[in-house]
């Protein structure tokens, strides 16, 4: 009995092991690996020295404060408008008009074209003497001369987050489409029988219970935006003037271009904290509002 | 019976199969590209006839798209698994020298002999080759002589200073649909290498032969105004444009002149053109960057000495021209070869009279962060946000960190 006994107990944690396993390796250590290297100068060579908080004295003297205020403004945008057009894409999706599976599937492209493909096409468009914007722009009486939207620093920012939230719009759409397709449909037809409108439906039954998904998407949304590389690297490389450079291209250009694998692991930190602190507070607050809402579980 | 001995048979053939293999020492070879070009079957020739003379070692040619492949062998090397030899640009290898990844190549006095000195210049730091030059190039000005017609200038008679390149750039721009001048200020590496061609043009320089930097001086200051005195002539919006972004405009006929490689030439379409000297600048004369890139022997993969050999026989003065000539690369000797060539085809004069006052790509030990500081300095005075002399000196603080 005692045998069996102590099977019943340990046998829980050992189910556990090749999850924790794999965890450990590609996970736990090379965070701990980062951490390690962003308190050395290593560089090319493979010798290197233990430099304390040096990497990371320097990259708060530089102009970093600059790129985490961009990063954060470059996202907050980003994410805000991929939540509203997707919001606005989901109900409108969800509603009942003919030929609704065709609109599902036309608003796929953007998620399915290999995301380097699509950052291409929007480059050329943003093109001045051959781009289809500024033609267009210009057609229209709009612009009465070629116009480079990555050539000057406010028209190069927006014009990456247009490009980011093309990409990332098809994904808020349909995950907040299945959010308010598991709505019960007697809810609806409830406030049908007792005269509610549309938008009162709207207001007081879809919008409360899709909030937690609003949320959850919001947070993996900021998540990617935040750490979003390829659409900036292949339209500006961060520039013109350092004016599209968030976090991840200024961390890139550290470690990989300029071969500063100390300085850049402790901007890779520094992501994480961020990432991290950000994620914490967002649930923080997430929970807050769930306990005051009325819809809350009694 | 019949099947066990057809086991031990097979077993056997694999041993000594193995054991054959395992005896020949391998070197790993990264070359930047793809296996496309006409010169490449003459490499693989001489890579043959190199394994033949050296027997025990087999070379593994890796081709790696030019995008990552020399992050991808800088890489190896910081992980301690080097390539035995590797195609790098050459602006790579003090960083690479200092950090100890390569060996120097001790060319012999005769062997230095066979370059011109400005090639040299590109491959030595500190007194020592630390690379065999593999591929070259010079850069000329490209002007579309129906424009130059059309905006009532001589088209047979090009800019050949940098007043007459304004002048001829605004005369076009007001007179013709077309810009005067394709100008390339995007973040991109070409965008510094387009500069030096005015740098050069104008007695500049980046950094000294004693390593100081010099980049804060009266040449630069003007050769950096006279760069954002050409956005005002140029196409629209030059930061949102590389080097190669240039070349569809000009096949086009939206833009005069252009500063490019002898590449262009089989690639402007049917445009009307011609090609000369970079024009001189007010105190200097047609200068142009010279870029190499070079065969770099690797520290660490146990088989440096016959890395060295073999890449100092592809490298050679006839197996490198043939190379060059199959692969349309500007010719890094004076050989019969290419007197023969320069004068079948005129065109390849102002790129290879253009080598003797040419300047290297600057050798400092971050060439990225030597890059950004010259694209920013640039950027600003394109966008109209900062003097010339400003961002000359900005740029040159920032220098001095990366030298």
């Amino acid at each position: 009995m005692a045998v069996a006994k102590t099977q019943r107990d340990y046998f829980p944690y050992l189910l556990l092991v090749p999850a924790s396993a794999v965890m450990l390796a590609i996970v736990a250590y090379p965070l701990y690996e980062t951490f390690r290297l962003s308190f050395t100068n290593t560089s090319m060579s493979p010798n290197f020295e233990y430099v304390g908080f040096e990497n990371y004295e320097k990259i708060m003297s530089k102009r970093f404060p600059e790129v985490i205020a961009r990063t954060f403004y470059w996202m907050s945008l980003s994410v805000a408008l991929k939540m509203l057009i997707g919001t606005l894409g989901a109900v409108l999706l969800n509603a009942a008009v003919p030929g609704r599976a065709l609109f599902r599937v036309l608003v796929m492209p953007p998620w399915v074209i290999p995301i380097a493909i699509g950052v291409f096409i929007w480059g050329w468009m943003y093109n001045g003497q051959f781009g289809m914007i500024s033609g267009m722009a210009q057609r229209i009486g709009i612009l009465d001369a070629p116009f480079e939207f990555l050539a000057y620093k406010n028209s190069a920012f927006f014009a990456t987050i247009v490009t980011d939230v093309w990409i990332g719009v098809p994904m808020v759409t349909l995950y907040l489409l299945a959010a308010m397709q598991s709505i019960p449909k007697d809810l609806y037809e409830a406030a049908w029988v007792d005269g509610a409108s549309r938008m009162y439906r709207f207001r007081r039954i879809t919008l409360p219970l899709i909030i937690p998904s609003i949320a959850t998407m919001a947070l993996l949304s900021a998540i990617a935006t935040f750490n979003s590389f390829d659409i900036i690297w292949i339209l500006t490389e961060g520039g013109p003037r350092n004016a599209t450079t968030t976090m991840i291209i200024d961390t890139y250009k550290t470690a990989i271009s300029r071969f500063k694998y100390g300085e850049g692991a402790a901007r890779t930190v520094m992501i994480c904290l961020f990432l991290g602190t950000f994620t914490l507070v967002y649930f923080m607050l997430l929970n807050r509002l769930a306990k005051r809402s009325p819809h809350n579980a009694k | 019976m019949k099947l066990k001995s057809l086991l031990l048979g097979g077993v056997f053939a694999l041993a000594i199969a193995g054991s054959a293999s395992a005896e020949d020492k391998r070197l790993h070879m990264i070359v930047c590209g793809d296996n496309t070009g006409a010169g490449i079957p003459l490499q693989t020739e001489v890579i043959n006839q190199w394994e033949a003379a050296n027997a025990g070692y087999k070379v593994d040619v890796e081709f790696v798209p030019w995008g990552q492949c020399q992050e991808k062998s800088t890489t190896l090397a910081s992980a301690g698994n080097p390539p035995a030899i590797a195609y790098m640009g050459s602006r790579t290898l003090k960083q690479l020298a200092k950090n100890d990844l390569i060996i120097p190549v001790d060319m012999t006095e005769e062997e230095k002999a066979t370059y011109a000195p400005p090639i040299l210049g590109t491959i030595t730091a500190d007194g020592k080759q630390w690379g065999l030059p593999r591929a070259f190039s010079t850069k000329a000005l490209y002007w579309n002589k129906d424009l130059f017609a059309k905006a009532g200038l001589d088209p047979e008679n090009p800019p050949k200073t940098w007043d007459e390149m304004y002048e001829a750039a605004k005369a076009i721009k007001e007179k013709t649909d077309a810009d005067g001048v394709g100008l390339a200020a995007a973040s991109f590496d070409n965008t510094m290498h387009q500069f030096l061609n005015y740098l050069y043009s104008n007695g500049g320089e980046v950094i000294n032969a004693d390593g100081e930097i010099t980049f804060n001086s009266p040449n630069t200051v003007e050769a950096v105004a006279f760069y954002g005195k050409l956005a005002t002539v140029s196409q629209p919006g030059p930061v949102a444009y590389d080097r190669a972004k240039l070349r569809p405009l000009f096949t086009e006929g939206r833009i005069g002149m252009f500063i490019s490689g002898p590449w262009e030439r089989a690639q402007v379409g049917d445009v009307n053109w011609g090609v000369t000297r970079v024009p001189a600048g007010p105190n200097g004369k047609h200068g142009t960057l010279l870029i190499t890139d070079s065969l770099a022997v690797f520290k660490g993969s146990g088989v440096e000495e016959q890395a060295l050999s073999l890449g100092k026989l592809l490298t050679n003065p006839e197996n490198q021209v043939a190379f060059e000539l199959g692969e349309g690369f500007t010719p890094l000797r004076d050989m019969p070869q290419v007197r023969e060539l320069a004068a079948k085809d005129p065109t390849w004069a102002p790129f290879l009279e253009a080598i003797p006052d040419g300047g290297p790509e600057p050798f400092v030990t971050d060439y990225v962060g030597m890059q950004d500081a010259i694209n920013e300095a640039l950027q600003a005075v394109v966008l109209g946000e900062m003097e010339a002399a400003e961002a000359v000196e900005i740029a040159a603080e920032a220098l001095e960190a990366v030298k």
